[in-house]
């Protein structure tokens, strides 16, 4: 199969593409399903619990109790289960919050780079170049040459070479830092490669037998992409927003970390390593914990990620 | 004093931007070891620099590591914490101080002789001090002419990349000198050249900080030829100091080596000192223990203060010392739109708000309280200003009657240097507890001082002021004046009172030294009672030193001054 042209594949694929049940068949004989789910709903179960699940206010400093005598933090302790952090604050609590930043972040991030991406791409896909006729029905007219494609996508392109965090910083700096801005910094840039990806689908699906029987028989465009090809990328969609998870997750921490995250006080695993750097040789725990805590949470979502990929992959099945 | 952006001083938690600095131990040239024999060959000396031949005193080599870079050779424009250490081993100024705070001459022969109405200002320069070029040969001899062209130097409006930011505060009281800030004269009439030896300054208005003002570095004395153009300055500064700059890579090494025409003797002590830049607080403390590097021009960080202040193993290399600086948290005291912070009840609340002891015990200890705005070794500050103490159920019931029974809403700003994002969110929870709802924004430095320095942009700030020299009129004048409630100005508080303005200025002028002290604390008191700051601390600076360091302590003005440093023989 190595040699085969693409087209052949995707026709191929475009036949046999998997049913439902296969999948969760796939899915149910493979250990990283497993794993990966059972992880993704604890960390989900954390963020979403988090209020009861937390022993404090993850905010509130315990001046007196959270402090040794010398002012640095204590570690884990019948009050402060996982200790406390430089502020005297129950590092537990800012863990399970944290869990909310970095999900709110993920998911809401991922929803909206997957919406833009598959706009993006499918109008990329089937506008490719429109031409502009302006002039009497019959008469001479002047023809303008529309080059939607080319426009879309070099502007993918611009925008994926682009020095992301060096955006952020600038945005930060002229609107000040906030959850919905660092979801827009992540969203803003995450589209490209959803973009770049259902657009190269589409162009070969754009060429199948079914899209050509769908315009024979009059399906306008924009029905053909809704009803007839999406349905056919939804699951390399599914894929690529559960991945899109995991690195939206260290990216938000890399920007919390940078300082141009989610303002003070709030908690934010980025934030947490960031804030207490300076601990890592005397109080390792308040470096490592927010670091486990990003690190789990990206294998939770890439395992699932990479489970799902091989139950969707129609090659799979062969 | 007019307004002027005075950046470089302001002192932002571990960071403290600014120090200043003056003076040297020159003229009482410490019992210079009348040796000539080159010791120090214990650390290789720059291969072929002058330094390899000169060896007065021990010789050796000494390594400072810094967060930041090195910002300006250039003395007029030089005034952050990194560049004032570094222009103190090139340049000199006409004044300098002992060990302390004591003035005493450098560059002028005997202390200046002053008029009777305290307005005219005759100095000595002394005679064969020699201007040294970077590659260690000697210009020519220093002369009036130097002095009178330096001064109009750090005047002039065109200096590149921009005019000296205390052109007018520090030196606007020479006469003529808003003539050539203004861009109206090439030169003050108020500086004139008596004969080779002799410069006179006249002044507008009798000042009695004149003499602090003529030890700063922007003071210094460099050649008449000298370019007004700081980057270009950068490439080759010549002035008379110990050293000379050898060597310089943006973002990784300036090295100086011993200037072997200088003009005392016994020093330079050293052969070369390597300021090491961009170096991380614990990278600088591993090298340390590993002697790989002498000193740390940064405190100690929050992580390692504990181990290091309690171990025995460190008592001899710890260096500690209070500085002459008050952190605090400004309130706009013309908050816009009739705001809360506007009003002096509201703000008087808010002095009792504060829990600086739990401040204090963050930050390990590394502080002082304040209560007031003198720190501790300025003259004119008092023990015994104690106007607020710590109490939340008063703070609250104060913003009831003053109107404010819910509190109300605001906004905290301060930089991103720890530990100052943590002083904020401690500031944030005790504002919170008597009502006070504020966010945090923590901004890089640089955009917060603009912002900190633009009206009404920030109505709550944390922020410190460190001294330029050692006179009360310093913390009042820059940051507390009405002149000084400007854009561009440091005064964040915005803070004006036409009776404290009138009480400074005479407090400026008056010559009986105890009646001075009694008016600044005056106006302390009346400041204090109008409440634009909360006093929180004055910093304790910490820092470690390798064991081969000898003969380092900090000065309350220069901070760190590596002229005295030696390093201990066989190390």
């Amino acid at each position: 199969m190595t040699a085969q042209p693409a087209a052949v594949v995707v026709d191929h694929e475009v036949a046999e593409y998997p049913s439902g049940s296969r999948v969760w068949r796939a899915l149910g004989r493979n250990p990283s399903f497993w794993l990966g789910s059972v992880m993704v709903v604890l960390i989900v179960a954390a963020a979403a619990l988090a209020p009861v699940l937390a022993p404090h206010d993850p905010d509130q400093q315990f001046r007196r109790e959270g402090l040794d005598a010398h002012g640095d933090p204590i570690g884990p302790s019948p009050g402060f289960p996982l200790g406390t952090d430089l502020l005297g604050r129950d590092e537990l609590s800012r863990l399970l919050y944290g869990a909310r930043s970095s999900l709110t972040v993920g998911i809401v991030a991922n929803v909206l780079a997957t919406l833009i991406g598959v706009i993006v791409g499918s109008v990329a896909a089937f506008a490719g170049r429109r031409v502009l006729r302006i002039g009497r029905r019959n008469g001479p007219a002047i023809r303008i040459v529309l080059p939607i494609e080319t426009v879309l996508m070099r502007v993918t392109d611009a925008i994926l070479s682009f020095p992301v965090l060096l955006l952020a910083i600038a945005l930060v700096a002229i609107v000040g830092p906030s959850l919905p801005l660092v979801v827009a910094v992540i969203a803003g840039v995450l589209w490209t490669g959803v973009a770049r990806i259902v657009h190269g689908r589409m162009l070969v699906l754009r060429e199948s037998e079914f899209v050509t029987a769908a315009r024979a028989v009059g399906v306008r465009t924009p029905r053909i992409v809704t009803h007839h090809v999406l349905p056919h990328l939804s699951s390399i969609i599914v894929v690529y927003a559960t991945l899109g998870i995991a690195s939206t997750v260290l990216f938000e921490a890399t920007l919390s970390f940078l300082g141009v995250g989610i303002p003070l006080p709030a908690a934010t695993w980025g934030q947490m390593i960031s804030q207490h750097l300076g601990y890592y040789d005397t109080d390792p725990r308040l470096v490592v914990l927010p670091g486990l805590a990003i690190m789990v949470t990206i294998l939770a979502f890439n395992l699932l990620g990479d489970a799902l990929a091989d139950a969707l992959d129609p090659h799979h099945w062969r | 004093m007019k307004p002027r952006v005075l950046t470089g001083r302001w002192s932002v938690g571990a960071l403290v931007i600014g120090l200043i600095v003056g003076a040297c131990t020159p003229a009482a040239s410490p019992s210079s070891p009348a040796a000539s024999q080159p010791t120090g060959s214990a650390a290789a000396p720059s291969e072929s620099g002058p330094a390899a031949s000169v060896a007065t005193g021990q010789g050796g080599t000494l390594s400072i590591a810094w967060n930041s870079d090195i910002q300006y050779f250039d003395p007029a424009k030089g005034y952050d914490v990194v560049s004032w250490p570094a222009e103190r081993l090139i340049y000199e100024q006409l004044l300098g101080y002992d060990t302390g705070t004591k003035l005493q001459p450098l560059l002028a022969d005997g202390m200046p002789t002053v008029s009777a109405d305290g307005k005219a200002y005759t100095v000595k320069i002394h005679s064969g001090v020699k201007f040294v070029k970077p590659d260690g040969s000697v210009l020519r001899e220093m002369n009036a002419d130097d002095v009178v062209a330096s001064f109009n130097r750090v005047l002039d409006p065109k200096l590149k990349p921009s005019a000296s930011p205390v052109s007018s505060a520090f030196f606007g009281n020479i006469v003529g000198a808003n003539d050539v800030i203004g861009g109206k004269a090439e030169t003050a009439s108020g500086i004139k050249k008596i004969d080779d030896l002799t410069v006179e300054f006249d002044l507008v208005t009798a000042d009695a900080t004149f003499l602090n003002i003529l030890a700063t570095p922007f003071a210094s004395i460099v050649p008449k030829e000298t370019v007004h153009d700081s980057a270009e300055v950068a490439k080759s500064p010549i002035g008379t100091g110990p050293y000379v700059l050898k060597d310089y890579t943006k973002g990784t090494q300036a090295t100086f080596v011993a200037n072997k025409n200088y003009w005392q003797t016994g020093q330079p002590y050293l052969d070369e000192i390597d300021f090491k830049v961009g170096v991380d607080d614990n990278a600088a403390i591993q090298q340390i223990e590993a002697d790989q590097l002498d000193m740390m021009g940064d405190p100690l960080p929050a992580g390692s203060f504990t181990q290091i202040t309690t171990d025995p193993k460190y008592k001899d290399q710890l260096v500690t010392h209070t500085l002459v600086d008050t952190d605090y948290l400004f309130m706009d005291t013309q908050q816009p739109n009739n705001g809360p912070l506007s009003k002096p009840a509201v703000r008087q609340a808010l002095e009792y708000a504060i829990d600086k002891d739990n401040i204090l015990k963050l930050v390990h200890g590394a502080g002082v309280k304040a209560d007031c705005i003198f720190p501790p070794d300025m003259p004119g500050f008092d023990a015994n200003c104690h106007p607020y103490t710590f109490d939340q159920a008063k703070a609250k019931q104060m913003l009831a009657d003053a109107g404010y029974p819910n509190g109300f809403e605001s906004h905290l700003y301060t930089d991103t240097t720890d530990p100052d994002p943590s002083i904020a969110q401690a500031l944030q929870q005790d504002l919170a507890a008597v009502g006070v709802k504020v966010d945090i924004t923590t901004e890089e430095f640089a955009t917060f001082l603009d912002r900190i320095e633009t009206p009404h942009k920030a109505p709550l700030g944390w922020v410190g002021w460190f001294q330029d020299y050692p006179d009360p009129s310093d913390f009042i004048d820059p940051i507390l004046s009405c002149a000084s409630a400007v854009q561009g100005g440091a005064n964040a508080a915005l803070y004006c009172n036409k009776d404290v303005d009138a009480l400074a200025k005479a407090a400026r002028g008056e010559t009986d030294n105890a009646k001075r002290l009694q008016e600044y604390q005056q106006i302390q008191t009346m400041i204090m009672a109008d409440a634009p700051w909360v006093p929180v601390r004055h910093q304790v600076w910490f820092t470690l030193v390798s064991t081969r360091v000898a003969n380092f302590q900090i000065h309350p003005v220069w901070q760190y001054d590596l002229r005295n440093v030696q390093l201990k023989p066989g190390s």
